[in-house]
Protein backbone atom coordinates (compact mmCIF):
# COMPACT_ATOMS: atom_id res chain seq x y z
CA UNK A 1 0.00 0.00 0.00
CA UNK A 2 2.60 2.31 0.70
CA UNK A 3 4.33 1.60 -2.16
CA UNK A 4 1.62 2.32 -4.41
CA UNK A 5 1.23 5.84 -2.30
CA UNK A 6 4.89 6.76 -3.13
CA UNK A 7 4.64 5.73 -6.37
CA UNK A 8 1.56 7.73 -6.95
CA UNK A 9 3.15 10.84 -5.24
CA UNK A 10 5.97 10.20 -7.46
CA UNK A 11 4.48 10.49 -10.47
CA UNK A 12 1.83 13.41 -9.16
CA UNK A 13 5.53 15.62 -8.53
CA UNK A 14 7.18 14.67 -11.85
CA UNK A 15 3.76 15.95 -13.42
CA UNK A 16 3.91 19.14 -11.42
CA UNK A 17 7.12 19.58 -12.43
CA UNK A 18 7.18 19.29 -15.63
CA UNK A 19 4.22 21.53 -15.74
CA UNK A 20 6.55 24.15 -14.13
CA UNK A 21 9.42 23.89 -16.81
CA UNK A 22 6.91 23.94 -19.91
CA UNK A 23 5.25 26.87 -18.65
CA UNK A 24 7.84 28.94 -18.05
CA UNK A 25 10.56 27.73 -21.20
CA UNK A 26 10.09 30.53 -23.42
CA UNK A 27 8.52 29.34 -26.87
CA UNK A 28 10.51 29.32 -30.17
CA UNK A 29 9.15 32.42 -31.52
CA UNK A 30 10.21 34.48 -28.15
CA UNK A 31 14.02 32.37 -28.35
CA UNK A 32 14.09 33.47 -31.91
CA UNK A 33 11.78 36.37 -32.72
CA UNK A 34 13.23 40.07 -33.06
CA UNK A 35 15.92 41.95 -31.15
CA UNK A 36 13.86 45.07 -30.28
CA UNK A 37 15.17 48.65 -29.97
CA UNK A 38 12.55 51.26 -28.98
CA UNK A 39 13.24 54.89 -28.57
CA UNK A 40 11.22 58.79 -28.75
CA UNK A 41 10.11 60.12 -32.22
CA UNK A 42 12.96 63.02 -31.23
CA UNK A 43 15.54 60.93 -31.22
CA UNK A 44 17.61 58.72 -34.13
CA UNK A 45 16.97 55.06 -32.59
CA UNK A 46 19.34 53.11 -33.29
CA UNK A 47 19.95 49.22 -33.53
CA UNK A 48 22.99 46.91 -34.26
CA UNK A 49 22.39 47.05 -37.94
CA UNK A 50 19.99 49.99 -38.80
CA UNK A 51 19.03 53.56 -37.44
CA UNK A 52 15.85 55.79 -38.16
CA UNK A 53 15.31 59.28 -37.20
CA UNK A 54 11.32 60.25 -38.27
CA UNK A 55 11.43 63.80 -40.01
CA UNK A 56 8.11 64.38 -40.60
CA UNK A 57 4.57 63.13 -39.69
CA UNK A 58 1.39 64.13 -42.08
CA UNK A 59 -1.58 62.53 -42.03
CA UNK A 60 -4.76 63.63 -45.34
CA UNK A 61 -7.52 62.58 -46.27
CA UNK A 62 -6.59 62.28 -49.94
CA UNK A 63 -3.12 61.93 -51.27
CA UNK A 64 -1.66 62.60 -54.93
CA UNK A 65 1.18 61.76 -56.56
CA UNK A 66 2.34 60.82 -60.63
CA UNK A 67 3.30 57.27 -61.12
CA UNK A 68 5.07 56.36 -64.65
CA UNK A 69 3.70 59.90 -65.92
CA UNK A 70 0.18 59.13 -64.79
CA UNK A 71 -1.50 61.46 -62.05
CA UNK A 72 -2.86 59.10 -59.48
CA UNK A 73 -5.21 60.34 -56.64
CA UNK A 74 -6.20 58.62 -53.49
CA UNK A 75 -9.09 58.97 -51.30
CA UNK A 76 -9.72 57.09 -47.78
CA UNK A 77 -12.40 56.56 -45.23
CA UNK A 78 -10.11 56.48 -42.85
CA UNK A 79 -6.67 58.43 -42.64
CA UNK A 80 -3.76 58.85 -44.92
CA UNK A 81 -0.42 58.65 -42.63
CA UNK A 82 3.01 59.19 -44.62
CA UNK A 83 5.64 58.96 -42.40
CA UNK A 84 8.89 60.62 -43.58
CA UNK A 85 12.38 59.30 -41.97
CA UNK A 86 16.01 58.97 -42.70
CA UNK A 87 17.11 55.77 -42.52
CA UNK A 88 21.05 54.54 -42.46
CA UNK A 89 22.41 50.66 -42.91
CA UNK A 90 25.41 50.03 -40.14
CA UNK A 91 27.02 47.35 -41.53
CA UNK A 92 25.56 45.90 -45.20
CA UNK A 93 23.57 46.49 -47.60
CA UNK A 94 19.88 46.43 -46.66
CA UNK A 95 16.64 47.12 -47.58
CA UNK A 96 13.65 47.52 -44.93
CA UNK A 97 11.42 45.45 -46.30
CA UNK A 98 8.98 45.64 -43.33
CA UNK A 99 7.14 48.91 -42.23
CA UNK A 100 4.17 48.99 -40.10
CA UNK A 101 2.12 51.59 -37.33
CA UNK A 102 0.98 49.94 -34.40
CA UNK A 103 -2.40 51.95 -33.45
CA UNK A 104 -4.10 52.66 -30.61
CA UNK A 105 -5.93 49.74 -30.15
CA UNK A 106 -2.51 47.47 -30.55
CA UNK A 107 -3.44 46.84 -33.95
CA UNK A 108 -0.76 46.74 -36.73
CA UNK A 109 -0.92 48.45 -40.30
CA UNK A 110 1.42 47.60 -42.95
CA UNK A 111 2.12 49.93 -45.60
CA UNK A 112 -0.57 50.30 -48.18
CA UNK A 113 -0.53 48.65 -51.57
CA UNK A 114 -2.99 51.83 -52.85
CA UNK A 115 -0.16 54.36 -53.00
CA UNK A 116 2.70 51.96 -54.75
CA UNK A 117 4.27 53.37 -56.93
CA UNK A 118 4.68 56.77 -55.40
CA UNK A 119 7.84 58.47 -55.20
CA UNK A 120 10.64 58.30 -52.94
CA UNK A 121 8.71 55.69 -51.38
CA UNK A 122 11.46 53.26 -48.95
CA UNK A 123 10.54 50.04 -49.20
CA UNK A 124 11.79 50.66 -52.79
CA UNK A 125 15.25 51.49 -51.73
CA UNK A 126 18.93 50.10 -50.69
CA UNK A 127 20.27 51.22 -48.18
CA UNK A 128 23.62 51.71 -48.45
CA UNK A 129 26.28 51.41 -45.17
CA UNK A 130 27.49 55.04 -44.48
CA UNK A 131 24.88 57.02 -46.91
CA UNK A 132 21.33 58.33 -45.01
CA UNK A 133 18.54 57.34 -47.11
CA UNK A 134 15.69 60.09 -47.02
CA UNK A 135 12.35 58.92 -48.02
CA UNK A 136 8.60 58.04 -46.74
CA UNK A 137 6.15 55.29 -45.96
CA UNK A 138 2.27 55.39 -45.95
CA UNK A 139 0.14 53.61 -43.96
CA UNK A 140 -4.14 54.19 -44.33
CA UNK A 141 -5.60 53.16 -40.97
CA UNK A 142 -9.14 54.13 -39.47
CA UNK A 143 -9.18 58.18 -37.94
CA UNK A 144 -8.93 57.14 -34.00
CA UNK A 145 -6.21 55.04 -34.46
CA UNK A 146 -3.79 57.82 -35.17
CA UNK A 147 -3.94 58.97 -31.37
CA UNK A 148 -1.35 57.15 -30.14
CA UNK A 149 1.05 55.44 -32.39
CA UNK A 150 4.13 53.54 -33.13
CA UNK A 151 6.48 52.95 -36.37
CA UNK A 152 8.16 49.39 -36.60
CA UNK A 153 10.88 48.68 -38.69
CA UNK A 154 12.43 46.03 -39.67
CA UNK A 155 14.59 44.16 -42.77
CA UNK A 156 11.66 41.86 -43.47
CA UNK A 157 8.12 40.92 -42.02
CA UNK A 158 8.90 38.71 -38.32
CA UNK A 159 12.40 39.08 -37.83
CA UNK A 160 13.83 36.51 -36.19
CA UNK A 161 17.08 37.51 -34.50
CA UNK A 162 17.35 40.40 -36.47
CA UNK A 163 17.10 43.85 -35.33
CA UNK A 164 13.50 45.54 -35.37
CA UNK A 165 13.22 49.17 -34.11
CA UNK A 166 10.43 50.75 -32.60
CA UNK A 167 9.66 54.25 -32.59
CA UNK A 168 6.71 56.19 -30.31
CA UNK A 169 5.41 58.76 -32.39
CA UNK A 170 4.12 61.98 -30.69
CA UNK A 171 0.47 62.69 -31.35
CA UNK A 172 1.10 66.21 -31.32
CA UNK A 173 3.69 66.57 -34.03
CA UNK A 174 1.49 65.37 -36.74
CA UNK A 175 0.45 67.50 -39.27
CA UNK A 176 -3.39 67.28 -40.55
CA UNK A 177 -3.87 68.67 -43.58
CA UNK A 178 -7.09 67.79 -46.11
CA UNK A 179 -4.63 66.55 -49.28
CA UNK A 180 -0.95 65.54 -49.63
CA UNK A 181 0.97 65.97 -52.79
CA UNK A 182 4.12 63.46 -53.02
CA UNK A 183 6.64 64.73 -55.66
CA UNK A 184 9.98 64.12 -55.76
CA UNK A 185 11.25 66.30 -53.44
CA UNK A 186 8.78 64.60 -50.86
CA UNK A 187 6.05 65.85 -49.02
CA UNK B 1 7.61 -10.10 -13.56
CA UNK B 2 10.60 -9.29 -16.31
CA UNK B 3 13.77 -11.47 -17.12
CA UNK B 4 17.15 -10.10 -15.54
CA UNK B 5 17.94 -9.91 -19.44
CA UNK B 6 14.92 -7.76 -20.09
CA UNK B 7 15.59 -5.76 -16.84
CA UNK B 8 19.25 -5.14 -18.42
CA UNK B 9 18.51 -4.12 -21.65
CA UNK B 10 15.69 -1.70 -20.50
CA UNK B 11 18.55 -0.55 -18.19
CA UNK B 12 21.19 -0.16 -21.19
CA UNK B 13 18.42 1.44 -23.10
CA UNK B 14 17.62 4.23 -20.54
CA UNK B 15 21.15 5.05 -20.10
CA UNK B 16 21.96 5.55 -23.67
CA UNK B 17 18.76 7.58 -24.14
CA UNK B 18 21.16 11.09 -23.20
CA UNK B 19 24.04 9.74 -25.44
CA UNK B 20 21.59 9.25 -28.08
CA UNK B 21 20.10 12.99 -27.64
CA UNK B 22 23.49 14.47 -27.10
CA UNK B 23 24.39 13.33 -30.61
CA UNK B 24 21.16 14.53 -32.23
CA UNK B 25 21.94 17.85 -30.96
CA UNK B 26 25.79 17.23 -32.08
CA UNK B 27 24.73 16.24 -35.86
CA UNK B 28 22.58 19.04 -36.26
CA UNK B 29 24.90 21.82 -35.18
CA UNK B 30 27.57 20.40 -37.21
CA UNK B 31 25.02 20.48 -40.07
CA UNK B 32 24.35 24.23 -39.17
CA UNK B 33 27.59 25.56 -38.50
CA UNK B 34 28.96 23.77 -42.23
CA UNK B 35 25.54 25.64 -44.06
CA UNK B 36 27.41 28.60 -41.91
CA UNK B 37 30.87 28.33 -42.97
CA UNK B 38 29.43 27.73 -46.39
CA UNK B 39 27.52 30.90 -46.99
CA UNK B 40 30.23 33.03 -45.62
CA UNK B 41 33.52 34.42 -46.52
CA UNK B 42 35.75 33.84 -43.49
CA UNK B 43 39.21 33.33 -45.01
CA UNK B 44 40.14 36.35 -46.88
CA UNK B 45 43.80 36.29 -48.62
CA UNK B 46 44.84 39.34 -50.53
CA UNK B 47 45.10 38.29 -54.53
CA UNK B 48 48.49 37.11 -55.59
CA UNK B 49 49.60 36.83 -59.55
CA UNK B 50 49.22 33.89 -61.10
CA UNK B 51 47.32 32.49 -58.09
CA UNK B 52 44.35 30.28 -59.33
CA UNK B 53 40.62 30.84 -57.71
CA UNK B 54 37.67 29.04 -58.37
CA UNK B 55 39.83 27.35 -61.57
CA UNK B 56 40.61 31.04 -63.21
CA UNK B 57 43.51 33.25 -62.64
CA UNK B 58 42.52 36.63 -61.79
CA UNK B 59 43.07 40.33 -61.57
CA UNK B 60 41.88 44.10 -61.22
CA UNK B 61 41.53 45.43 -64.94
CA UNK B 62 39.83 48.80 -63.66
CA UNK B 63 38.34 50.18 -60.66
CA UNK B 64 37.18 53.58 -60.99
CA UNK B 65 35.35 56.14 -59.00
CA UNK B 66 32.25 58.59 -60.42
CA UNK B 67 30.78 61.52 -58.96
CA UNK B 68 33.31 63.42 -57.54
CA UNK B 69 33.76 65.25 -61.16
CA UNK B 70 37.56 64.12 -61.69
CA UNK B 71 36.71 60.80 -64.00
CA UNK B 72 33.47 62.07 -66.46
CA UNK B 73 31.43 65.01 -65.14
CA UNK B 74 29.15 63.61 -63.03
CA UNK B 75 28.38 65.36 -60.00
CA UNK B 76 26.53 63.22 -57.32
CA UNK B 77 25.17 64.57 -54.44
CA UNK B 78 26.55 64.52 -50.58
CA UNK B 79 28.88 61.72 -49.47
CA UNK B 80 27.30 59.97 -52.90
CA UNK B 81 29.84 57.91 -54.70
CA UNK B 82 29.69 55.18 -57.67
CA UNK B 83 32.46 52.80 -57.73
CA UNK B 84 32.92 51.12 -61.21
CA UNK B 85 34.93 47.57 -60.15
CA UNK B 86 35.77 45.24 -63.40
CA UNK B 87 37.90 42.08 -62.73
CA UNK B 88 39.44 40.30 -65.99
CA UNK B 89 39.68 36.26 -65.38
CA UNK B 90 41.39 33.61 -67.22
CA UNK B 91 40.36 30.27 -67.23
CA UNK B 92 42.89 28.13 -66.46
CA UNK B 93 40.98 24.73 -66.70
CA UNK B 94 37.06 23.55 -67.19
CA UNK B 95 35.02 26.16 -65.16
CA UNK B 96 32.05 23.99 -65.16
CA UNK B 97 30.00 24.98 -62.36
CA UNK B 98 32.64 26.45 -59.75
CA UNK B 99 31.21 30.24 -60.51
CA UNK B 100 28.00 29.27 -59.31
CA UNK B 101 26.63 31.74 -56.68
CA UNK B 102 29.36 34.51 -57.46
CA UNK B 103 29.70 37.56 -54.72
CA UNK B 104 31.42 40.52 -55.64
CA UNK B 105 31.08 42.73 -53.03
CA UNK B 106 33.45 45.76 -51.87
CA UNK B 107 34.01 46.23 -48.04
CA UNK B 108 36.08 48.33 -45.66
CA UNK B 109 38.52 47.80 -42.72
CA UNK B 110 35.84 48.59 -40.47
CA UNK B 111 33.68 45.55 -41.59
CA UNK B 112 31.49 47.51 -43.80
CA UNK B 113 30.18 45.84 -46.97
CA UNK B 114 28.84 46.93 -50.38
CA UNK B 115 26.41 45.03 -52.39
CA UNK B 116 26.85 45.69 -56.02
CA UNK B 117 23.97 47.58 -57.81
CA UNK B 118 21.11 45.50 -59.61
CA UNK B 119 21.40 44.29 -62.99
CA UNK B 120 18.77 46.73 -64.15
CA UNK B 121 20.25 49.59 -63.07
CA UNK B 122 23.83 48.33 -63.34
CA UNK B 123 23.13 48.27 -67.26
CA UNK B 124 21.36 51.76 -67.47
CA UNK B 125 24.26 53.58 -65.50
CA UNK B 126 26.96 51.29 -68.26
CA UNK B 127 24.71 53.23 -70.92
CA UNK B 128 24.63 56.77 -69.64
CA UNK B 129 28.55 56.68 -69.05
CA UNK B 130 29.71 55.49 -72.28
CA UNK B 131 26.36 55.36 -74.75
CA UNK B 132 28.66 53.57 -77.38
CA UNK B 133 30.28 50.93 -75.43
CA UNK B 134 28.90 47.27 -74.68
CA UNK B 135 27.75 46.69 -71.06
CA UNK B 136 29.90 44.01 -69.72
CA UNK B 137 28.44 41.63 -67.71
CA UNK B 138 28.17 41.31 -64.50
CA UNK B 139 29.28 38.20 -61.81
CA UNK B 140 26.20 36.48 -61.96
CA UNK B 141 25.62 36.32 -65.35
CA UNK B 142 28.92 35.65 -66.47
CA UNK B 143 28.76 32.72 -63.98
CA UNK B 144 25.76 31.03 -66.09
CA UNK B 145 28.15 30.90 -69.02
CA UNK B 146 31.47 31.05 -67.75
CA UNK B 147 34.65 31.31 -70.41
CA UNK B 148 35.91 27.95 -72.29
CA UNK B 149 39.31 26.73 -70.37
CA UNK B 150 42.60 29.23 -71.59
CA UNK B 151 39.54 31.70 -72.85
CA UNK B 152 40.06 35.42 -70.91
CA UNK B 153 36.81 37.43 -69.66
CA UNK B 154 35.70 40.61 -67.98
CA UNK B 155 33.64 41.31 -65.31
CA UNK B 156 31.93 43.97 -63.89
CA UNK B 157 29.95 45.41 -61.10
CA UNK B 158 28.73 49.03 -59.78
CA UNK B 159 28.57 50.04 -56.40
CA UNK B 160 27.43 52.65 -54.35
CA UNK B 161 29.30 53.68 -51.36
CA UNK B 162 30.25 57.34 -49.55
CA UNK B 163 33.27 59.27 -50.48
CA UNK B 164 34.96 58.46 -46.91
CA UNK B 165 35.22 54.79 -47.46
CA UNK B 166 36.64 55.30 -51.01
CA UNK B 167 40.24 55.38 -50.12
CA UNK B 168 40.34 51.67 -47.88
CA UNK B 169 37.46 50.15 -50.12
CA UNK B 170 38.65 46.57 -51.13
CA UNK B 171 36.89 44.43 -53.66
CA UNK B 172 35.81 40.26 -52.03
CA UNK B 173 35.03 37.39 -54.32
CA UNK B 174 34.12 34.26 -53.83
CA UNK B 175 31.65 31.66 -54.82
CA UNK B 176 30.18 28.45 -53.51
CA UNK B 177 32.40 26.09 -54.34
CA UNK B 178 35.48 28.22 -52.64
CA UNK B 179 33.91 29.67 -49.51
CA UNK B 180 34.66 30.23 -46.89
CA UNK B 181 37.83 31.67 -48.68
CA UNK B 182 37.69 34.39 -50.32
CA UNK B 183 40.77 36.61 -52.44
CA UNK B 184 40.67 40.15 -52.25
CA UNK B 185 41.29 42.89 -54.38
CA UNK B 186 42.64 46.80 -52.73
CA UNK B 187 41.51 49.08 -54.84
CA UNK B 188 44.38 52.05 -54.07
CA UNK B 189 41.38 54.64 -55.19
CA UNK B 190 42.11 58.23 -53.70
Amino acid sequence: MIRLLLSLLLVGMTALLLAFLQSTTPSYAVLTGPIETSGPQKDTVSSKTFSVKVAKLLRAKTIAFTSYGKPVERQTEGAWLIVSVELQSKYDTMTIQAAAIEGASGRSYRQTHRADGAPRLLSSKDLQPGLPTTGIFIFELPEDETSNMALVLSRQPSPQLDSEIRVKLDGETVETRDRVEIGNNGV
Amino acid sequence: MASRRERRLWLASLLSLPFLLAGYYAINAWRNAEDYIKRNELRVSDNVGGQTYAKASWTLNQARVIGDGRDGKIAFPGQMRLVVVRLAARAEDDIGQSWAQCSLTLTDPIGRRWQPLNFILSKDLSRDLDPKATPIDSCDTISRQPPAKSANTLIEEKFVVPADAISSLSAQLSFASTRPEAISFPLRLN
